[in-house]
């Protein structure tokens, strides 16, 4: 879950237009050529230049990059703690950290190395269910369970 | 068959021929051990805080027999960690060295292993021991085959199957407790454990302040075995369908569906207690019993007595019965009913669990986690009640910041009905300026507070408790219990209120302290001057106050301002004297004294900021 640096657009991307399929290089010295005088002031369209379709640049937009952040798939985990565990899936308990009181009181609830879980939920706080026990724990606490590696 | 099993067993004779005299009933939370206690006792349980603490320990008598029957609060595990777990461990070990006293384990059927981790601890002890597996119904529903026999024989104590809901298997229970026994202890725990875990459970090292590390690795052995004898003699069941209860406990949790069943309880919460028991109730009591009958019957009385003293004292305008009685009896009394049935229902259906985690992030901004949810519902009762409640918050940062805020913020029961019938009367608006008033600065206060008071919040961990139809007899005697508490804690200061009221009037001395607070409340909350009176009272207990107030805008003494500025500085004073005696139990002196003296000011200068915020928005002259 930690921010990945954002990888770094090159500068020189090919795009393809939407319109004609036309592959070309933004930005470059067409547009100057062309006598463009939005070009001189450093101009965040991109311009077909076959058909002439223009759009506002999606790399120099911080809106679109935002977005493209939302949707960029998330680097896959290993699952380590309960914290990982999607909504649904199944874990084994392999330790359970944290200080000792708390250590005592999910042992005493049933919750102990080699017990299997279920996690009901994720939001708004972590449920989970040991056999016929139901548990609300909060993310820090979620994190001090280690689980067995499948 | 079951008691077949006991046969072979040596001593018997001689367990047959001891009669129990005290059973002590212990168990998981949640295993219908009160439904049990209820069903051998037949409702005739008196209900009392074991002594030093707030634990309520219900007593009864044993159905036909008339031995003492005690019910202790639900535990995981005998080891004192909490309070609770410290008033069961006590009582465990007072039946340890009694001749003719026995434990009864009440356990889920369906949930062996959990009880287990018990028994073994009861084995440990040497404690006589009958297992009961409650709910045997649902396990059978489930497809949980239970091998009592073996189970017997593996623990060596009596084992019955009861549904306690129903009354089955009740007599069981009753024949079973002359063969109560230690349970089997043969348990090969690692030897640094074994010691140190023992020593705790006896008593014999006291409890520590911090638990130390070996005590996870004691459960969790504890924890193999029940294991291995639960799995030899329980069949696993299937998995749990999708009935309604568990939908419904899903839902209650849901992070979408979650929030409009969260609006629908606390709407249901208003319309029964402020409609119905502030509106409807206050009317049928103030006016058909007190107004109707006991005022003007009194009065009547009263006019034969010579002594104008004497006759004012009871029934004049500061009359104890009139004002102290009426106010006690007739105003809140009716609104206390109604929210403890609430909140007994609340409790018994295990929907405040849930509700705590609901509304974890919120109590998180202010330092506390979703478990501070049960003191504030409950302060919206008594919060004095409530203050006692704080013990069950982990961390003592997280105890002085909850008592603060149920201080500041929560209005109790009868002053909350007051309020709701007051807001009937101011446009909708203004109600919400008071809610946002009084709201906005408990956030401030407790995000502030969080900020400044050293210490750690502690882990959000809670067990979620089937969604269950509350049975009727439990709510009812809970609620008679805390009905009793209250009146018991409230009736006397009315009392004292109303005197303290009557002897400053005789001695002419309210017209000079309503002189004196003039400045303060008619200079900055733009109130009457008679209202100075209300607030002094209001040091004794809050509610009274806003009764008083209740009783001014009724006449038509207040207009809109001055209703809302009125209710938002009652409602940021102190709840009660009683509340701050204690606050200073709980907390000590230093930290009461700093409540009131941040409070008090608070509170007028809340008042202030509201009326000038309110007239900047133009509600002045709207009557």
């Amino acid at each position: 879950m930690t921010t990945l640096p954002l990888p770094e657009a090159p500068a020189v991307a090919a795009v393809t237009c939407p319109l004609c399929c036309f592959e070309y290089v933004p930005g470059g010295d067409s547009c100057r050529e062309h006598g463009c005088p939005i070009a001189l002031g450093g101009c965040a369209t991109r311009h077909c230049p076959r058909c002439g379709y223009t759009m506002p640049d999606e790399e120099r937009s911080a809106a679109a990059r935002l977005v493209r952040r939302l949707f960029r798939p998330r680097p896959r985990h290993a699952v380590e703690t309960l914290a990982d565990l999607p909504a649904g899936a199944f874990g084994v308990v392999e330790s359970i950290g944290g200080d000792p009181a708390l250590q005592a009181r999910l042992t005493g609830q049933g919750l102990a190395p080699g017990v299997a879980l279920h996690v009901v939920q994720r939001a708004p706080t972590c449920v989970i269910e040991v056999s016929e026990t139901t548990i609300a724990l909060e993310r820090r606490v979620a994190r001090a369970i280690r689980l067995e590696q499948p | 068959m079951a008691e077949g099993a006991m046969a072979g067993t040596a001593g018997r004779a001689e367990a047959a021929a001891r009669t129990p005299r005290r059973i002590v009933l212990l168990g998981n939370p949640n295993v219908g051990k009160s439904v049990l206690f209820n069903a051998l006792t037949g409702l005739r349980a008196t209900v009392s805080n074991y002594p030093g603490t707030t634990v309520e320990v219900y007593r009864g008598r044993l159905n036909g027999t008339g031995a003492e029957v005690v019910d202790s609060p639900g535990l995981n595990s005998l080891l004192p960690l909490s309070e609770d777990e410290q008033v069961t461990s006590d009582l465990v070990r007072s039946v340890r060295g009694e001749e003719g006293a026995v434990v009864v384990q009440v356990a889920d059927a369906k949930n062996l292993r959990r009880a287990l981790l018990i028994t073994l601890q009861l084995g440990q002890l040497e404690v006589p021991t009958v297992l009961v597996l409650n709910m045997h119904d649902e396990a059978e529903a489930r497809g949980i085959r239970l091998d009592l026999v073996g189970l017997e024989a593996t623990l060596g104590i009596p084992v019955r199957t009861t549904v306690a809901t129903r009354g089955l298997g009740l007599e069981g229970v009753t024949a079973a407790l002359a063969a109560a026994r230690p349970p089997r202890n043969h348990l090969p725990l690692p030897e640094e454990v074994a010691g140190p875990a023992l020593a705790l459970l006896t008593g014999r090292d006291a409890p520590p302040a911090a638990p130390p590390a070996f005590l996870a690795r004691y459960h969790e052995s504890l924890l193999a075995h029940a294991d291995a004898i639960a799995r030899r003699h329980a069949t696993d069941g299937r998995t749990r369908g999708a009935h309604l209860s568990r939908r419904l406990g899903r839902l209650a949790i849901h992070p979408v569906w979650g929030w409009p069943i969260l609006a629908a309880v606390l709407w249901a919460l208003y319309e029964f207690v402020g409609v119905f028991g502030a509106g409807t109730l206050v009317d049928l009591v103030e006016e058909g019993i007190f107004h109707g009958y006991l005022n003007p019957w009194a009065t009547a009385l009263f006019s034969h007595v010579p002594w104008t003293f004497a006759r004012d004292l009871v029934v004049g305008e500061y009359g104890l019965l009139t004002m102290g009685l009426s106010y006690g009896l007739a105003i809140v009394l009716p609104i206390v009913a109604t929210f403890f049935t609430a909140f007994a229902l609340l409790e018994d259906s295990g929907y405040l669990p849930r509700l705590a985690v609901m509304t974890d992030r919120v109590f998180r901004l202010m330092g506390l986690n979703g478990k501070a949810v049960l003191p504030m519902v409950l302060g919206l009762g008594c919060d004095t009640m409530a203050t006692l409640t704080t013990r069950i918050l982990p961390t003592r940062k997280e105890r002085v910041l909850a008592t603060l805020l149920l201080a500041l913020g929560v209005p109790c029961s009868a002053q909350l009905g007051v309020i709701l019938a007051m807001l009937a009367a101011v446009p909708f608006s203004a109600a919400a300026i008071w809610f946002a008033a009084v709201a906005g600065i408990m956030i401030t206060v407790g995000w502030l507070a969080a900020r400044v008071l050293p210490g750690e919040r502690g882990d959000f961990v809670i067990e979620l408790p089937p969604m269950r139809l509350p049975a009727l007899s439990n709510v009812l005697s809970k609620t008679a219990a805390r009905v009793e508490w209250y009146l018991k804690e409230a009736l006397p200061l009315f009392l004292v209120g109303t005197l303290v009221l009557f002897v400053l009037d005789r001695l002419k001395l309210l017209d000079a302290i309503t002189r004196a607070g003039e400045p303060i409340v008619t200079g900055v909350l733009g109130l009457p001057a008679e209202a100075s009176a209300a607030f002094l009272i209001g040091f004794l207990r809050r509610d009274f106050a806003a009764t008083r107030l209740f009783d001014m805008s009724r006449g038509g003494g207040l207009d809109v301002v001055q209703l809302v500025v009125a209710m938002v500085t009652i409602t940021i004073f102190i709840p009660c004297i009683a509340n701050v005696f204690m606050i200073a139990k709980e907390r000590g002196w230093k930290t009461a004294g700093a409540m009131a003296a941040f409070i008090f000011p608070l509170a007028f200068a809340m008042g202030g900021l509201v009326r000038v915020v309110m007239l900047t928005l133009g509600f002045g002259g709207t009557p």
